[in-house]
């Protein structure tokens, strides 16, 4: 019930159109009742012959008047009920969009995109369900119970038969139910075992075709399909039972009522009309009885669901506007300080520090480089620019101002930020350029696109700049992207702008030649650019070399190569390569 | 937003369709019978305990005869055990069937799709295949369990209880079969309704997971360009057309399900009034109508289903349609029906000659090259992006067929030999290096048992990717995850050259990453790999990085689909042509992008 509670606030808001949902379900379950006693009448009086024609009609238009009432009261039930489940639903899936949107990279980190999209699909409509159907069928409870009543007042020995043995239906569903879903879990997973065999495959096409390994593959493949049929198979053991063995429950208990019944009349003790009558609550019954196994399995459901859901809702984003004093928006001009700054993972003996007593000062519109081998804390360090993530010791400034007291809004706007994973949206290549400025003007685009060189692949796309990207459209090559996503950046005209190694799927031409177009566009502007090669960034103002989370030398290239250090070898060493080839 | 919606509504029987899908059932035709039959015998069996009502009623019970029902009672018991039986056995019998007809299909897909060239592989992006035999297949299931027998089961039921309302009184039948076109028609409008209905849900539905994928997946990037007001509103706008379709077949439900409640009242009313005046005029019994309200319930639950198996077909006709096209699709690189044998031991001497290909026929982008190599020697290739250098290790190794000329692997056409003798012998290490989920050494080896483990060893050892590997947990039983997500870049190509050593093909082709996004100490481990793999091997590099071509004999140079220059490293540079300013341009720009001005 607990986890249940997170979303309490969201059914609350219906309170009103639930009340008179269930209120209205309430009434109808006491007409649907009352059928089977207007049966026993006629059937009774037929028996007898105390009956004329006139009073058969009569008869048939009191069932079809209850019937009237039972038909409208459902109907509102429904409407109400399960509309309002889907209202709920669609309540809760906006508000964990938003919520999704404002977390940081470190709950990303921590979850997949595949298990983010459970539970905004599938555990929210477990959600529904419960909330739904679940809350619709507490109405069984009432149906068993007003039933048993008027079963009670005609014959206590029958009604103690059927009353006594149905609740193995509810029972069997409960526990046949809850193996069957385990079993199917297992089902499930083999079969997305299956699919990432044949996704696998399709991919590594090429590498499959070079080796001629089709056959192991399709054998492998059979293998992985052979097991997902062996469990499906127990599973359709398991599931293919379910309905036969309720049917032969149901079907024991009407034979009882036959036999027992059925002696009675012959006795004397009841009329033919009393045993039709339990013939009719027993059939009228059977459906409620299940419900009720079904309603535990969707609680049950929903509660585990509403925990993950839960999560999602209550956390509270690490990285956000500073709420203790009031953020502050500031139009940024370019430049940045850190002080002192370090990062670590883990805590206590795991903690490691991924940067650590970084200090340097970068005035506006200088240009900085940063270099140094893989796992260094290049990325890390940018990240903590734009704050995607937040320093674990020391300060961040940018215009003299600690960017943690700065408003996000505020920041980011004047950061243009090109990722090391370019990520493009599948929307046309114009959105994707223009997607921090929506207003831009045609001529800016252009020439955001001159920048970045890529214009003359644009002519070349089907649709020029309005070429959807993406699965359904055209695919870009690493290097367009790349160079879209330096568009997307410049064109906000950002008084920062952070390249992590952004070139990197750029043959060393354009490349050249990007860097040469983002010269000219910032002066001015203060850039920090990551690069692999020093070669792309000897003219850098200040040139960082991290190794292991430190600075180990910093300074302009002529500064940093009259120290004849680290940063004098790993150029020399990128020299050399090209010397042999010149020889 | 773009909407992924592979759904083509058309006929929901097409003999053509059926007939083949049937060709898949035909090898399991003893167990479809038997389910047939077991079907057959159950829905025989649920005839009796109505029967058996009226004969208690109108027997034993009338007659005041307490110990007459107890057979009656014994009979019953007997009917629903075996109805049990029955039921279950036809359950079981079919699914399992179904399931084996299922792998065969999606094995036949996977046969066909290993059979294709990498030209089909292009034009269909892997998302369309892996649809076609995951979600298609299901489909084709739903019509073997549900339209097939299902559906055969639900029409011989109807058929067995009106025959039996028919004989056991044909006024009372006459009575109950007046409720039949209402629940016909309401039961057809309804689907009708739930068709476009549940068409246009799930529309909206994948409309959000795409949406809500490629948000989530793209976080990073609204956040850092403060576009999350527009997601925010975008969403919630599809979220509520999403809420409107949910709301439109619930309200269609919420009519539908308390419609099924009044006709079965109705028609209980109709029998009783009618068939209560024939009671009367002692035309019937009373048991007998008890029994028949007993049969019109039952004559009910088929006639709904009925229209929902039509949906079911609907869909699997759709989606065989899409199967069978995939299976249909010729071999465009076939295998010869008498293929040549290569003299052993293979030298690996290559040649082309006058070879032109497009990827589409007419946009040719190799225009007629011819050169040959002896075995042995080291090419490497160079020429700007779109010069067609890709494309020559992809025709070498037979992953496309060309247009025009020929080429040959010590003195034979490519084409008169089989693709797998072709590519035993030609090894291609792709440009963007693929890892399977698996261990290291199954990365290294595949599924080649024949490889052994020293072999893999050495493999690695050469290659140079030992060293990275020694420092894995586990070493060479390491876990590589999906796409190879915890290696990086330098590693994976580490690991492909690897591979190639270890299956140590004659002619080897590599092509080389033009990405820097490798550090130089890997960068450096990388060279001396190459130098290795190249060593006494006819090979062709494509080259991106100018260090690879130091280890190279010679220099192909490809310009627009034509080879314009070739000769050695020296000699080109002595020609001063298209190599030379090439060669300075890129030198250049190696050394830094502002002195190539």
């Amino acid at each position: 019930m607990n986890q249940l509670q997170a979303l309490w606030p969201y059914v609350y808001k219906y309170r009103w159109r639930y009340l008179l949902g269930l209120l209205c379900n309430t009434v109808q379950i006491v007409f649907t009742v009352l059928v089977p006693q207007v049966i026993r009448e006629i059937v009774n009086e037929i028996n007898t012959r105390g009956i004329i024609w006139d009073d058969l009609i009569g008869a048939a238009l009191k069932m079809l008047g209850i019937a009237t009432v039972v038909f409208v009261l459902s109907f509102i039930t429904r409407v109400l009920v399960l509309g309002t489940a889907h209202q709920v639903e669609g309540d809760v899936r906006e508000a964990m969009f938003h919520k999704l949107l404002s977390l940081d990279q470190r709950f990303f980190g921590e979850h997949h995109t595949g298990d983010l999209m459970t539970r905004v699909t599938n555990d929210l409509s477990a959600i529904r369900q419960f909330f739904g159907p679940g809350v619709q069928q507490f109405g069984a409870v009432l149906m068993i119970i007003f039933s048993s009543a008027l079963m009670i007042s005609t014959d206590l020995t029958l009604s103690l038969i059927v009353l006594g043995l149905l609740p193995a239906v509810t029972v069997l569903f409960i526990v046949v139910g809850a193996r069957m879903r385990d079993i199917f879990r297992k089902v499930q997973d083999l079969f997305g075992e299956v699919s990432t065999r044949a996704q696998e495959n399709f991919s590594g096409i090429r590498t499959i075709k070079a080796y001629t390994q089709e056959e192991p593959e399709t054998a492998e493949f059979l293998r992985v399909n052979e097991r997902f049929r062996a469990q499906n198979v127990r599973y359709v053991l398991l599931s293919g039972l379910l309905w036969p063995v309720i049917s032969l429950v149901l079907g024991i208990i009407g034979s009882l009522v036959l036999l027992i019944g059925g002696q009675k009349v012959a006795d004397g003790q009841l009329t033919i009309g009393d045993l039709v009558l339990f013939n009719s609550y027993l059939a009228a019954l059977g459906w409620p009885v299940v419900a009720l196994g079904w309603t535990v399995d969707l609680y049950q459901q929903a509660v585990s669901a509403a925990g993950r859901i839960g999560e999602v809702l209550q956390r509270k984003p690490h990285i956000r506007d500073d709420d203790g004093h009031g953020a502050i928006n500031h139009t940024i001009a370019g430049s940045i300080a850190f002080d002192n700054v370090g990062v670590a993972v883990g805590t206590g003996h795991e903690q490691r520090w991924i940067l650590r007593n970084i200090s340097f000062t970068v005035t506006e519109g200088q240009t900085v480089a940063i270099v140094g081998a893989t796992g260094g804390g290049k990325t890390t360090l940018v990240n903590l620019l734009a704050r995607v993530q937040d320093p674990s010791e020391g300060t961040v400034c940018v215009d003299g101002i600690d960017i943690r007291s700065m408003s996000l809004a505020s920041l980011r706007q004047g950061i243009g930020y090109v990722p090391q994973d370019t990520f493009l949206f599948s929307v046309p290549v114009r959105e994707n350029v223009t997607f921090g400025r929506p207003d831009a003007t045609d001529a800016e685009v252009e020439q955001a696109l001159h920048i970045s060189r890529l214009s003359n692949d644009i002519v070349q796309l089907p649709a020029g700049i309005d070429t959807l990207v993406g699965e359904r459209g055209v695919t870009l090559s690493g290097g367009q992207k790349q160079r879209t996503a330096i568009a997307r950046a410049v064109l906000r005209n950002p008084a920062i702008l952070v390249l992590d190694d952004a070139l990197s799927s750029v043959d060393t031409h354009t490349a050249a030649q990007i860097l040469e177009g983002l010269r000219n566009f910032r002066k001015g502007r203060t850039a920090i650019i990551i690069a692999q090669r020093i070669a792309t960034v000897r003219d850098a103002d200040l040139i960082i070399l991290l190794r292991d989370g430190h600075i180990a030398e910093m300074g302009s290239h002529e500064t940093l190569i009259g120290q004849g250090g680290l940063y004098t070898a790993m150029y020399q060493r990128e020299m050399l390569a090209d010397e042999v080839d010149n020889a | 937003m773009t909407v992924y919606d592979d759904e083509i509504l058309g006929k929901a029987y097409d003999g053509r369709l059926v007939r083949r899908l049937l060709g898949f059932v035909w090898p399991y035709k003893w167990e479809l019978t038997l389910a047939i039959l077991l079907m057959v015998g159950s829905a025989l069996v649920e005839l009796v305990p109505p029967y058996l009502i009226r004969t208690a009623i109108d027997g034993p019970i009338a007659q005041g005869n307490v110990a007459g029902v107890w057979p009656i009672f014994y009979l019953y018991v007997v009917t629903l055990v075996l109805s049990f039986v029955f039921r279950y056995l036809q359950t079981y019998m079919m699914q399992s069937m179904s399931q084996r007809v299922i792998i065969d299909i999606r094995m036949a897909i996977f046969r066909h799709i290993q059979r294709m060239s990498l030209g089909f592989f292009d034009r269909n992006p892997v998302g369309r295949l892996l649809t076609r035999i995951t979600n298609d297949v299901d489909a084709l299931n739903d019509f073997i369990t549900q339209g097939t027998v299902a559906l055969l089961g639900d029409l011989v039921r109807l058929l067995f209880i009106v025959m039996t309302m028919l004989v056991l009184s044909w006024r009372l039948a006459l009575v109950a079969f007046l409720m039949f076109p209402i629940v016909i028609i309401s039961t057809i409008i309804f689907q009708r309704i739930m068709r476009t209905t549940y068409r246009v849900m799930r529309q909206r539905l994948a409309r959000i997971n795409a949406y809500l994928n490629e948000q989530i997946t793209g976080v990073l990037v609204t956040q850092l360009f403060r576009r999350e007001t527009q997601s925010r509103h975008f969403f919630a706008e599809i979220s509520r057309e999403y809420l409107q379709s949910q709301f439109r077949s619930n309200n269609t439900f919420a009519v539908f399900f308390p419609t099924i409640y009044i006709t079965s009242v109705m028609a209980t009313a109709v029998l009783l009034t009618f068939g209560g005046q024939l009671v009367l005029n002692e035309y019937v019994t009373i048991g007998l109508l008890v029994a028949f309200i007993q049969y019109t319930d039952q004559a009910f639950q088929p006639i709904r289903q009925l229209a929902d198996r039509y949906n079911t077909l609907q869909s699997a006709m759709a989606s065989s349609e899409r199967v069978f096209r995939v299976l249909d699709t010729p071999e465009d690189i076939k295998d010869p029906a008498q293929p040549h044998h290569l003299a052993t031991p293979v030298r690996g001497e290559i040649a082309f000659q006058n070879v032109v290909f497009g990827y589409n026929p007419d946009e040719p982008v190799l225009k007629g090259v011819s050169f040959t190599i002896p075995a042995g020697q080291a090419v490497a290739v160079v020429g700007a992006t779109g010069a067609g250098k890709t494309s020559l290790v992809s025709l070498m190794a037979r992953f496309y067929d060309i247009q025009q000329g020929t080429i040959t692997l010590d003195g034979i056409d490519i084409r008169a030999i089989t693709q797998h003798t072709l590519r035993q012998h030609v090894g291609a290490v792709p440009q963007d290096p693929t890892c399977f989920s698996g261990t290291i050494r199954d990365n290294i080896r595949l599924h080649d048992h024949t490889i052994d483990d020293a072999r893999v060893l050495w493999a690695a050892e050469i290659s140079g990717a030992a060293t990275f590997i020694q420092k894995l947990p586990g070493t060479y039983d390491y876990e590589v995850r999906e796409r190879g997500s915890n290696l990086s870049v330098g590693q994976r190509q580490l690991l492909a050259f690897a591979r190639a050593m270890a299956f140590n093909p004659e002619v080897l082709l590599i092509l080389d990453e033009a990405t820097s996004s490798v550090d130089t100490e890997t960068e450096q481990v990388m060279q001396v790999a190459v130098q290795r793999l190249l060593k006494n091997r006819t090979s062709l590099v494509i080259a991106h990085r100018l260090s690879t071509i130091r280890y190279v004999d010679r220099i192909l140079v490809l310009h627009r689909g034509k080879l314009v220059e070739d000769g050695t490293h020296e000699e080109l540079l002595a020609l001063n042509g298209y190599y030379a300013r090439l060669y300075r341009l890129q030198y250049a720009e190696q050394l830094g992008g502002q002195s190539s001005e």
